[in-house]
């Protein structure tokens, strides 16, 4: 019965020294507050850029030949395709299912001739949600249809080429069989994205047309891209749909497709939880010493409560109780101190591009935003949030423990 | 007052108790032999380092002694746990130590009534005793304030009614008025002797105040370990 007086004894005994806990709140929750921003940043910066990642490629899933990942050619193809799509988009969690051929031509014009990376789609299925490279149509216009017998050029590409809107090239290519194929198409649009990889080799051709050129059929396709609401739900879109696929097909997440963006993600995510571990142990060492402190000064106060009939393991509880009361005040505090930094990142965002020159910095191929946002997701805040706590509990658990076997008869005597 | 059988508040037989000083071996008890009959008014004097507050410990669970045996209301305590020997320090010893007793984040009221909520008394008994004895003490009114807004005086007094609130075998009192002036002593063992003589409380004091020995029943003098003298019924005589 009397255990439901420690925690309001523990919340007494923190407001003793004010300015000690005042000053202990601080760290916890200037620590809490900066390991949710770092967290929330860094969160914010890897979604955008894998959204983006899977909005220039394949999707945050990609639908593919079960080889085309080791042996990436145009033989390794997928059959029936829109049954496939139709089964991807029963998927609760899929919101776009586009037929893409990707791989490699070799572009050429009376004067010149570039190797490039080609992606045709078809114009009715696709939009800036999944192609990203049509929000950087600098000139020209999208293709009419998936029969559309023009062409897309990367600025770069199409300056290297020496062609302009409606100029024809030739671009030439293996078919499914191995045997070199090749076409002309008048250049129908140019994209500048200011990304270098993009705009100097990769161009874009309609579905059907590219499929007449390597002998595909109507239902065929190199792959599927997928795209979802949540990028964290790739891999068990992937696995979901993975069960229900037959035959050589095999869904995949994006960072299988991706494994140098993934690689990057992955080394600053291990980086950033480095830091954070770094100020959780500096905040867990300011709590250590004021319970410490606290504890040892309370040494003879303790002992009288040992000898009045307190048992070890009830002392031990109330140095537990007043590190959670420092862990959850201090967590309060964090919400507080967060609330307007988190507010001015997630909606307006801080520009660093007059601090930096980053304007032709990419990432696997991916542009890096210059505007830095925050979003933290639920489950991020409340992993934070425990592990705060827990480094609060942690640093408490040795003064409550020594604070549970003080010796009365030794202690009593200090006055 | 609660006499749950007819064994001595406390007994020891034969105690020793040694403590080690560096390469040094010192003797606090030498074969301490001391009974306490309930309802005593006893006083335990002697000079510094004689074994006084050892002996003091020892009745109340707070040490373990090196040879002999500790008896509680008839209880052997060596074989109890730490857990145990807790427990019994709650329910059957109040303590009265010389000076800063109480827990300062409690108020009077709540420092008074600890000992009964540690034992899991309920809620409305445990206000009807400890407003009771509070005002007992002479500190009705008072029950709100904490260590720090009250005198030293008004501090032992919350200390005994928390030491007397659980119906204890016997109350320890280490040095009780060391720390007051002589009026406030002399008020202090005016509460004492009423307790003990209205509502039967096992009173054990370690003094060296010549003002406790003169009011104790009994005055046992103890010298390098030993009991060298004991007296009873003193006041009864006087």
């Amino acid at each position: 019965m009397f255990d439901t007086r420690l925690p309001s004894m523990a919340w007494r005994n923190l407001w003793r020294h004010r300015r000690r806990t005042l000053l202990t709140l601080s760290s916890i929750a200037f620590g809490t507050t900066l390991a949710l921003l770092f967290t929330g940043i860094g969160d914010s910066n890897w979604a955008k850029m894998i959204d983006l990642a899977a909005r220039l490629g394949g999707g945050h899933v990609t639908l593919q030949h079960a080889e085309y990942l080791e042996t990436p050619t145009l033989s390794r193809s997928v059959h029936d395709v829109e049954r496939i799509r139709a089964l991807a988009l029963e998927d609760p969690d899929v919101v776009r299912a586009v037929p893409r051929i990707s791989g490699f031509l070799m572009l050429a014009t009376a004067g010149q001739s570039y190797g490039a990376a080609f992606m045709a789609l078809d114009p009715a299925l696709e939009d800036e949600r999944s192609l990203s490279l049509l929000e950087a149509l600098d000139e020209g216009r999208m293709f009419e249809d998936s029969r559309d017998p023009g062409i897309i050029l990367g600025a770069r590409l199409a300056e290297n080429l020496d062609v302009e809107l409606g100029q024809k090239v030739v671009y030439t290519l293996t078919d499914k069989h191995g045997e070199i194929v090749r076409a002309a198409a008048r250049v129908r649009g140019i994209v500048r994205t200011g990304t270098p990889t993009v705009d100097g080799g990769l161009c874009l051709l309609a579905l059907d047309a590219l499929r007449e050129t390597l002998g595909y059929g109507p239902q065929e396709a190199i792959q599927i891209g997928l795209f979802i609401g949540d990028q964290r739900r790739s891999d068990a879109v992937a696995a979901r749909l993975g069960a229900r696929l037959s035959g050589d097909v095999v869904a995949l997440p994006w960072y299988e497709n991706q494994p140098d963006l993934a690689a990057f993600i992955a080394m600053k995510v291990a980086g950033a939880q480095f830091m954070e571990g770094v100020i959780a142990l500096l905040v867990a060492a300011g709590i250590f010493n004021t319970l410490f402190v606290s504890v040892m000064e309370r040494v003879r106060e303790f002992g009288i409560m040992l000898a009045i009939g307190f048992s070890p393991g009830r002392l031990f509880g109330l140095v537990m109780f007043e590190s959670l009361w420092l862990g959850l005040v201090g967590l309060i505090a964090a919400g507080i101190f967060v609330a307007w930094p988190y507010w001015y990142l997630s909606t307006k965002g801080l520009d660093i591009s007059a601090q930096l020159d980053m304007s032709n910095s990419e990432i696997a191929g991916i542009a890096v935003s210059t505007v830095m946002h925050v979003a933290l997701y639920p489950e991020t805040v409340a992993l934070i949030a425990a592990a705060a706590m827990t480094a609060t509990l942690l640093s408490g658990l040795y003064p409550a423990w020594k604070a549970g076997h003080i010796v009365p008869v030794e202690s009593i005597r200090l006055v | 007052m609660t006499q749950t059988n007819g064994d001595p508040a406390a007994r020891l037989v034969d105690v020793t108790k040694r403590y080690r000083q560096g390469a040094l071996d010192v003797f606090a008890l030498r074969g301490l032999s001391l009974t306490i009959e309930k309802g005593e008014f006893t006083a335990l004097c002697g000079p510094s380092g004689s074994g006084k507050t050892t002996t003091l410990n020892l009745i109340g669970a707070l040490d373990r002694p090196t040879s002999g045996t500790v008896y509680l209301e008839g209880k052997d305590l060596a074989p109890l746990s730490r857990r145990q020997l807790s427990e019994l320090r709650r329910d059957r010893i109040g303590f009265v130590f010389q000076a800063y007793n109480l827990m300062p984040v409690l108020t009077a009221y709540e420092n008074a009534e600890i000992v009964l909520a540690l034992q899991g008394v309920d809620a409305a008994t445990r206000r009807e005793r400890v407003l009771g004895l509070l005002a007992d003490v002479g500190l009705e009114g008072l029950e709100d304030r904490r260590p720090d807004q009250l005198s030293g005086g008004q501090q032992q007094r919350v200390a005994i009614a928390r030491a007397i609130a659980s119906d204890p075998a016997l109350v320890l009192a280490d040095e009780p008025t060391a720390n007051v002036d002589s009026e406030t002593a002399d008020h202090l063992l005016d509460i004492m002797e009423d307790l003990n003589r209205q509502r039967g409380v096992t009173f054990l004091f370690s003094t060296h105040d010549p003002r406790v020995m003169e009011r104790a029943r009994r005055v046992v003098r103890i010298v390098d370990g030993r009991v060298d003298s004991d007296e009873t019924d003193r006041s009864e005589a006087g």
